[in-house]
């Protein structure tokens, strides 16, 4: 075990990361397949070891598991930098993040029975995703709301986005920047203009 | 008349005739130059979107490396709201509400493969290939209208560089032949290379409130399908899919009609999903949308057509 991320899902399982490590951890398995792949491994032979996955309750690790997705949410933001107390109080919602990260992981894995070699397949819970900027760049930090609003304005602009994938490339461009232009809102139309 | 004047005249209607067949293959062949080339060049440019007296000014940068495409555009006005397209998905950072939106470019259901295939004869329209041409932004180009036959459609009027055909100017034209939208590039880099990050997102969206499609939500029956003899002449069922999407905890049916070169989304909600969008008509743009209510489930039909066809189209689901 020589390699950087592996020493740090070694030191998250024995609690000795800090929230910032915690941070990056869950970003990196965010956007690494195969470091998701590592830890999965990992988080399972380690369970193997502890004579979770056999017995006596071979339902101990799936309801560890489950109980850390359950209701788990952890936005994580980078600023503005939190007091002391705060890193204290936030450290174990974080390693609770990365445990639902790799839970959710291990879950799917273990309920289908299939590798981890598909880094978009697999499914993400409850943790930041960022948009990579590069690869020497840190990525942004994203709030992903547990049940997002859908306003109306909103749904239709996803529909339009959506709708925008499926149009000749020309007509693209036109709902980009109908989109990208913030004058502009969706107008209700109350009555059908009648046609000419 | 002697019978040498009456077969000169014929001979002379049947030239001009074969004369406007050769002009509307021709702008037919320039539209299909102008569609691969948008697609498959590399450039990079500035262009003003106009819609009624609004004015704006954005960012296009375009990079296929090696069919692998990918585009940024940026509004350099307000505030400065971006798009990022990649193969699979589209990323929509809007600074102003801090909020970015994900779709994930998800493949087409299988039932895609049971449909007819879909082949463009674009009927509905005439073309016309001007004689004259035009300079913008320091190119030659080649001026192509298509005018449609009915008013389910909008028009164009499009200046084409006779280089690539890219398109340098572009114009929407209303069913009253009024121009809705112009598109004009005031500075454009047609060129061989485009630096990856010249395609990556530029603001940092630290904070900011993600919509993302959730990562898996379970299938459901479809229970609405298009009658596809009360879809406005020329449209058809080009593609049909169903799947997550960003704000829905269901899946969304999707799908696209089109006559060949406008197209409809029709989106159907899961009855149990709650979307908030106004019944009746919405606009945003040169967009229409209509929404309503059919078999219990959410239905908006969205495109870049007059009003009455979103209408039509959204009017065609039928409960099974």
């Amino acid at each position: 075990m020589t390699e950087p991320i592996f020493q740090q899902i070694s030191a998250f399982a024995d609690d000795e990361l800090s929230a910032d490590e915690c941070e990056f951890l869950v970003r990196r398995l965010e956007r690494d397949p195969e470091a998701r792949g590592k830890a999965l491994r990992y988080a399972v032979a380690g369970a193997a070891l502890r004579g979770e996955l056999l017995g006596p309750d071979p339902d101990v690790l799936r309801r560890r598991l489950s109980a850390a997705l359950e209701g788990v949410y952890v936005p994580v933001r980078r600023s503005p930098p939190e007091p002391g107390w705060v890193r204290r109080l936030t450290r174990p919602a974080v390693g609770v993040g990365i445990a639902a990260s790799v839970a959710g992981i291990a879950i799917f894995a273990l309920s289908s029975g299939i590798g981890f070699n598909d880094g978009d397949g697999a499914p993400t819970v409850a943790v930041d995703r960022g948009l990579a900027t590069g690869d020497s760049e840190q990525p942004p930090s994203y709030v992903v709301p547990e049940a997002p609003g859908t306003e109306g304005s909103m749904t239709l602009t996803n529909y339009l986005m959506q709708h925008g994938q499926y149009t000749p490339a020309i007509r693209r461009a036109s709902i980009d920047s109908a989109v990208a232009s913030d004058s502009n809102v969706w107008q209700v139309v109350t009555e059908a203009e009648p046609a000419e | 008349m002697p019978r040498r004047s009456i077969s000169r005249l014929a001979l002379l209607g049947a030239a001009a005739l074969v004369a406007v067949g050769a002009a509307a293959q021709d702008a037919q062949s320039w539209i299909a130059q102008m569609n691969s080339a948008v697609e498959d060049l590399n450039y990079r440019g500035t262009f003003v979107h106009l819609q009624g007296e609004v004015a704006e000014t954005l960012l296009i940068v375009h990079r296929n490396d090696a069919g692998r495409i990918s585009e940024r555009i940026m509004s350099l006005d307000g505030a400065g709201r971006e798009i990022i397209r990649r193969e699979n998905e589209v990323w929509c950072i809007l600074p102003d509400t801090e909020t970015v939106l994900l779709e994930d470019r998800s493949d087409p259901s299988p039932l895609v493969s049971v449909l007819p295939s879909y082949s463009p004869e674009l009927s509905h329209y005439s073309f016309n290939l001007h004689r004259r041409t035009e300079r913008i932004a320091q190119r030659r180009t080649q001026v192509v209208s298509i005018i449609p036959k009915d008013d389910y459609r909008y028009g164009y009027r499009l200046w084409l560089d006779t280089e690539t055909a890219m398109p340098l100017k572009s114009q929407l034209v209303d069913e009253a032949g009024n121009t809705v939208e112009q598109i004009l590039f005031t500075q454009i880099e047609i060129s061989g290379e485009i630096p990856k990050s010249a395609v990556e997102p530029t603001i940092n969206t630290a904070g900011f409130t993600l919509y993302r499609p959730p990562a898996m939500v379970p299938q459901t029956e479809q229970t609405l399908s298009l009658a596809q003899t009360e879809l406005p002449s020329g449209f058809q069922l080009s593609a049909a899919m169903q799947g997550p999407m960003a704000g829905s905890r269901y899946p969304v049916n999707h799908f696209v009609v089109s006559d060949g070169l406008a197209t409809v989304s029709v989106f159907i909600e899961d009855p149990k999903s709650t979307p908030e969008v106004a019944a009746g008509f919405s606009r945003l743009g040169t967009a229409n949308a209509y929404s309503l209510t059919v078999g219990g489930r959410p239905v908006t039909a969205v495109g870049e057509v007059p009003q009455q066809t979103v209408e039509a189209i959204a009017k065609s689901l039928r409960a099974r």
